[in-house]
């Protein structure tokens, strides 16, 4: 999907790259991260609860099933694999989360879950959950229409003022997560039942429930926004340059922000009525990667796909190994990491 | 999606053949879901979701084909040398996969729906127990001893229920008053036993007033409304022990006003007897009869 050359965006538009060097680059960060990705999830489908082998799992893999190893191949590829599968989507999804907001709103600490999406699409999915809905179309459904409700008071919020300013922003996302987080409190207090145990576990991002067919599903609707968005890099890169220098380009500004903000928002709310909201993997991968590869946005996309789907993997491998007994939310490790690279961004911004 | 279904449950039959799966003769059954499930004739390898149907596999004596256990199974002490398969609420698939179950049991009440769902695909049938009251827990303990040939134990062992129970109403009886309990089952927030709950059935039939009686099954109080309630005794079941109960008992002594301080009938019991819809429920019957009306039983074993 990546290896198709990236078009989008007038021709005219002064790229950052010439055309073939352009494409030379994207081949080599996607061929790259692909590699690490691949290596990942080798070690995502060895590890796990009942032993970890990577040279049983390799045997297993190529050697077929013998009798023994049945077993074995049941536990990779229909216990392991589709949890692996889910952390690429959901890693990539928000990863991507993170990009987009942060060239939108030109503001770096922008993340889905600071701003209090992820948290919107949380009271979505609970409603959801607690109605009784199935995971899909019900509970996507609620958690969309949560996202899109505090995308909506999160520019009530800070319209009037430029959205530039970081801090207005930052300030509204931190008061959506409060409120979200006491609607989340206060729907958990009313509910008196065993569903509650899930929802908790479900609150700190969990990635144990889905089966293959889930994850299918999943891939289906996030496919096609990242082969969008994909498309869309180079709109992107025109919007970081400034609203004249993007609108005298020829970007109709309006209509590339709305298209970026509700595709953004279905991907991540459909992850999150997957598994919980996730936190701060939006802010990490996407930096991280601006360090690596440059700003331009024709590559990052892809390798925000790439990078942060292995990512995610990587997390998720640590809350399946770390803890002796059971397994933690994959959410907390992300936490972890995450937390402290946005209070060195927010140092370093604010200088 | 139909063809996807097709697919899934086409792997799950061959996954069938590449298990071997050793029981060719199999029974099909209704769980008390009302689902209807085929297991094998004579079950052997057997994983139990709860530990209350921990302990009712090991009073059945079918403990040799319990093959995995959830992690808070601890009763009888045996049970603790089990593999578990994580706790009742997050359990871990791949485990109870690679344990090659050809039977698990779940409870309706904890256990997420999701795993029932998932072993489905792996084709291991998942019988779904959901006992709601002292009978259905006989009840339940009769479907557990059927489906794992053991029938005659389970009668035995809901006869033996049975006697103990009726014992106690026979001694409840002769009490002149019923006194009022508070039966505290969490600490903060202070959380009690609604009507639709088992542990309200118990108090009823030891003798008691619930005072927390009402269609919430677990309402929440303030410290206020149990003290102008004045139970006469206040019974607290905790997962913590000792330095904790204490700490609770010195926050409800400082009110003198209320019977229960007065008298000084603030009790522990052990949670695992009271919230395990399992046999040794005839126990917690008579531990909370003795503890409500404790002249009844003077010099009686």
């Amino acid at each position: 999907m990546s290896k198709s050359p990236v078009s989008g965006g007038p021709e005219s538009a002064p790229a950052t790259l010439e055309r073939p060097v352009l494409l030379k680059r994207l081949f080599t960060v996607s061929m790259l991260l692909i590699l690490f990705m691949t290596a990942t999830v080798f070690f995502g489908i060895s590890i796990g609860s009942t032993g970890s082998g990577v040279a049983e799992t390799l045997r297993t893999l190529f050697d077929g099933k013998g009798t023994d190893d049945a077993m074995h191949y049941t536990i990779i590829w229909r216990v392991r694999f589709p949890r692996v599968l889910l952390a690429i989507l959901v890693g990539a999804t928000l990863s991507l989360g993170g990009l987009v907001f942060q060239a939108l709103l030109r503001n770096p600490l922008a993340e889905p879950y600071i701003l209090g999406v992820s948290s919107g699409s949380g009271i979505g999915a609970i409603i959801g959950i607690l109605a009784g809905f199935s995971r899909f179309p019900g509970v996507s459904a609620t958690a969309f229409a949560g996202s899109m409700g505090t995308l909506f008071l999160l520019f009530v919020m800070s319209s009037g003022q430029t959205m530039l300013k970081k801090d207005t922003l930052l300030l509204s996302g931190v008061m959506v997560n409060s409120f979200c987080a006491a609607l989340i409190m206060f729907l958990l207090s009313i509910t008196q039942d065993s569903r509650l145990h899930n929802i908790m576990f479900w609150l700190m991002g969990d990635l144990s429930t889905a089966d293959l067919y889930q994850v299918g599903i999943l891939a289906i609707a996030l496919v096609p926004c990242f082969v969008l968005l994909l498309t869309l890099s180079n709109t992107m890169n025109l919007l970081l340059m400034g609203r004249e220098l993007a609108e005298s380009m020829g970007l109709n500004i309006k209509a590339a922000t709305i298209t970026l903000l509700v595709v953004t928002s279905f991907m991540v709310s459909f992850t999150v009525s997957y598994c919980g909201p996730v936190g701060f993997v939006g802010l990490v991968m996407p930096h991280v990667l601006r360090l690596a590869f440059g700003p331009d946005h024709r590559v990052l996309v892809p390798a925000c796909i790439f990078g942060g789907g292995t990512y995610m993997v990587l997390c998720d491998l640590l809350a399946r190994t770390l803890p002796d007994q059971g397994e933690m939310p994959a959410g907390v490790i992300t936490a972890i990491i995450g937390v402290p690279l946005f209070i060195i961004l927010l140092k370093r911004s604010g200088r | 999606m139909k063809p996807i279904c097709h697919m899934i449950s086409l792997l799950a039959v061959c996954s069938l053949f590449l298990h071997g799966s050793p029981s060719a003769a199999a029974r099909i059954v209704t769980d008390e879901m009302g689902r209807q499930l085929t297991v094998p004739d004579d079950p052997q390898r057997i994983v139990s979701f709860a530990p209350s149907i921990t302990e009712i596999i090991f009073a059945l004596g079918r403990e040799d084909r319990l093959k995995g256990v959830s992690r808070f199974s601890d009763f009888p002490p045996e049970a603790r040398q089990l593999p578990s398969v994580g706790s009742y609420i997050s359990l871990d698939l791949e485990k109870i996969v690679a344990l090659k179950p050809d039977l698990c049991f779940a409870t309706r009440d904890g256990n997420p729906k999701d795993i029932v769902r998932r072993l489905a695909a792996f084709n291991i049938p998942v019988y779904a127990v959901n006992p709601k009251g002292l009978d259905a827990v006989m009840e339940t303990i009769h479907r557990i001893g059927e489906v794992l040939n053991a029938a005659p134990k389970a009668d035995a062992i809901i006869d033996q229920m049975r006697t103990r129970i009726s014992r106690v109403k026979r001694w409840v009886a002769k009490a002149h008053r019923r006194p009022r309990v508070f039966f505290q089952i969490d600490i903060s927030p202070i959380v009690s036993v609604g009507t639709p709950t088992l542990i309200n059935e118990l108090i009823e039939i030891a003798g008691g007033i619930n005072l927390a009686k009402g269609p919430t099954p677990y309402p929440r109080f303030s410290r206020e409304q149990v003290l102008s309630l004045s139970p006469d005794v206040i019974i607290i079941t905790s997962m913590a022990r000792g330095g904790r109960f204490e700490q609770v008992k010195s926050e409800w002594n400082r009110w003198p006003s209320v019977p229960a301080v007065r008298n000084h009938r603030i009790v522990m019991v052990d949670s695992n007897l009271f919230d395990r819809p399992s046999p040794r429920l005839a126990e917690a019957l008579e531990i909370l009869a003795r503890l409500i009306n404790p002249d009844l039983f003077e010099g009686k074993e």
